[in-house]
């Protein structure tokens, strides 16, 4: 009996079938953790406490939702007494005294928080190549990027070793990692999920989700992940829907935004034919395609490089080495304190964004940069409202294409930075997003986008379920399909 | 972005950049910059900035102590403390 590959659901089957006991459980994530540990998905384990929660749960049984379920959380997670790195050196040593909201609902609904995940420094990065803990590999390959920013949590997920994972995305953290490893992750409406206890990157995009095997395993743990919280001025008080609910309602008649202005033809024809296959899927789920526009697509990277470095410099302020984390060594005044000590604990990516920031706020510059951003930050927006006045979904592919080599993508960081090309416009309008596997180029999986409108979680996630019901990509393991 | 500006923005941001690291920094800024100037092809005449996707203002609430309070937690974790304050290099001579 092992649980390697298996979903959620499957899990919480042989739990309540007595099939394995919690301990089990978590003894096994621990020996896939240790047969794994060259992925370097973890950069902290949870051992002790996870082995006492199971044990707890196998003396009295719980009729929680996800009760006994083993998940990684992402090291940008508060997590009370856990080391909470952010994958910075400038934090290699804090341990919150509180958790995360988002922690706290996964942990009320029985998961077992079993360790915290690799990440590109403060989630900068598309690759994981930006950790102070090392690059994260993608089980897939030799020496392939997982994706990042929460390449820890997908690599994973990918490599079987939990069902379940808590992401981040604040510009295609979720869905990028998850197309690059063949998972599912599901990036909510912005103020679905409380952001409260999660380290700040940029507080207008930042948003947790799920990242699982399957569609319907997001919907399990976005269930428990949601909430209205009054400590996070921004998190909505909306109604939560049951997302399982909605899963399996017919396709018949709905419609699927095609984008015109997006140029495919800079893609690899293997990445353009995988896409288009998984559109005749759709169509043939009763789904029609409708002709959309979003014209000034083009403009969601440059916009996103002027707000998200804006909203860092401003949120990593605070990292000065007064209150928490490292202090630089014996520095002669305050202000050589806070110099060294950021010099000394952030990251190139991570000082080269803090910087870009500056700039575009700096007295001369604010209008030329962040507030021309801000405006066509709203344009993208409109052309997002129009677009879903004749649509249900708006599909894309996720990335341009699948998991590439590390140190691949040479010095420039905007090289990088197009990584995110599709995925960060759903950011900057607030709107749910998420990945699907839908097919495999040179043995490598990729993923599928399917962007919602505000808040309609319950829409993307039915079309991702009906599609896994008729394909398997899904069931692809790095060691081949799963039985 | 040339050597001036970037001493300026990295004493506003705290940050020392090394000798040997200005110049990859000089031209990656550069580089950022000149490709966020692509933002200038949208024509934005009239149109209100949006700084967050919500466009709501933040809730208010009934004025009273929610928050635990986690001093003796915080000041515990802190690179230097003692009882009562955060401590650092002396300020006023």
């Amino acid at each position: 009996m092992t649980i390697k590959y298996k979903t959620i659901k499957e899990i919480k089957g042989m739990i309540s079938s007595k099939e394995i006991s919690n301990k089990e459980i978590v003894q096994e994530v621990y020996k896939l953790i240790k047969d794994n540990e060259h992925l370097n998905a973890f950069i902290t384990l949870n051992e002790q406490k996870s082995i006492e929660k199971a044990e707890v749960l196998d003396k009295k049984a719980s009729d929680l939702p996800l009760a006994g379920i083993p998940i990684a959380q992402k090291d940008l997670f508060c997590t009370k007494g856990l080391r909470t790195t952010c994958g910075s050196k400038i934090l290699d040593n804090f341990v919150p005294p509180y958790s995360a909201t988002v922690i706290e609902n996964l942990e009320n609904a029985g998961c077992i928080s079993v360790g915290k995940t690799n990440m590109d420094e403060f989630a900068m990065g598309s690759s994981n190549e930006t950790s102070n803990f090392g690059n994260v590999f993608n089980p897939w390959g030799d020496n392939l990027v997982p994706g990042g920013s929460s390449g820890g949590s997908a690599s994973a997920v990918a490599a079987g070793i939990v069902p379940g994972a808590s992401g981040t995305d604040t510009g295609g953290s979720i869905r990028q990692p998850a197309s690059l490893c063949g998972i599912t992750g599901l990036k909510p409406t912005y103020g679905r999920v409380s952001r409260w206890g999660m380290i700040a990157f940029a507080s207008s995009l930042d948003q947790a989700g799920p990242m699982a095997r399957t569609a319907e395993d997001c919907a399990l743990l976005l269930n428990e992940m949601c909430s209205h919280d009054n400590k996070d001025t921004t998190s909505l008080d909306e109604h939560i829907p049951n997302f399982e609910d909605n899963l399996n309602q017919s396709l018949k008649g709905k419609k699927i935004g095609i984008v015109q202005d997006l140029d495919l033809s800079s893609l690899d024809s293997e990445v353009v034919k995988v896409y288009e296959d998984s559109l005749k899927e759709f169509v043939s789920l009763g789904a029609d395609l409708v002709d959309i526009s979003l014209p000034n697509l083009s403009l969601s990277v440059p916009t996103y490089y002027v707000v998200a470095p804006a909203e860092c410099s401003s949120n990593l302020s605070r990292f000065d080495g007064v209150k928490f984390g490292r202090r630089s060594e014996n520095p002669t005044d305050l202000e050589e304190l806070y110099i060294q000590t950021r010099s000394e604990g952030f990251g190139d990516e991570v000082k080269r964004r803090i910087l870009i920031g500056s700039y575009v706020l700096s007295a001369g510059y604010y209008d030329a940069y962040y507030k021309k951003a801000q405006q066509v930050r709203r344009l993208i927006k409109n052309d997002f409202d129009a677009a879903f006045s004749k649509v249900d979904v708006i599909m894309t592919p996720t990335t341009r294409g699948p998991a590439f080599d590390i140190g691949s993508k040479g010095s420039d960081p905007i090289q990088m930075y197009l990584e995110d090309l599709f995925t960060i416009s759903a950011n900057l309008a607030g709107l749910p997003a998420m990945s699907v596997p839908n097919g495999s180029v040179d043995k490598k999986p990729i993923g599928l986008q399917i962007i919602g409108n505000f808040l309609d979680e319950s829409s993307i996630l039915n079309f991702a379920h009906m599609y896994q019901s008729k394909t398997n990509w899904h069931m692809h393991t790095p060691e081949g399909e799963k039985k | 972005m040339d050597k001036k500006t970037v001493t300026t923005i990295s004493y506003l941001s705290r940050l020392k950049i090394d000798g040997e690291k200005q110049e990859k920094i000089i031209k990656d800024l550069s580089n950022i910059i000149e490709f966020v100037d692509q933002l200038n092809d949208a024509d934005t005449t009239d149109v209100e900035p949006l700084a967050n996707p919500l466009e709501k203002t933040a809730k208010t609430r009934v004025d009273e102590v929610t928050a635990k309070n986690l001093k003796n937690e915080l000041l515990e974790i802190a690179p230097s403390s003692n009882e009562d304050y955060f401590l650092v290099p002396r300020v006023v001579e």
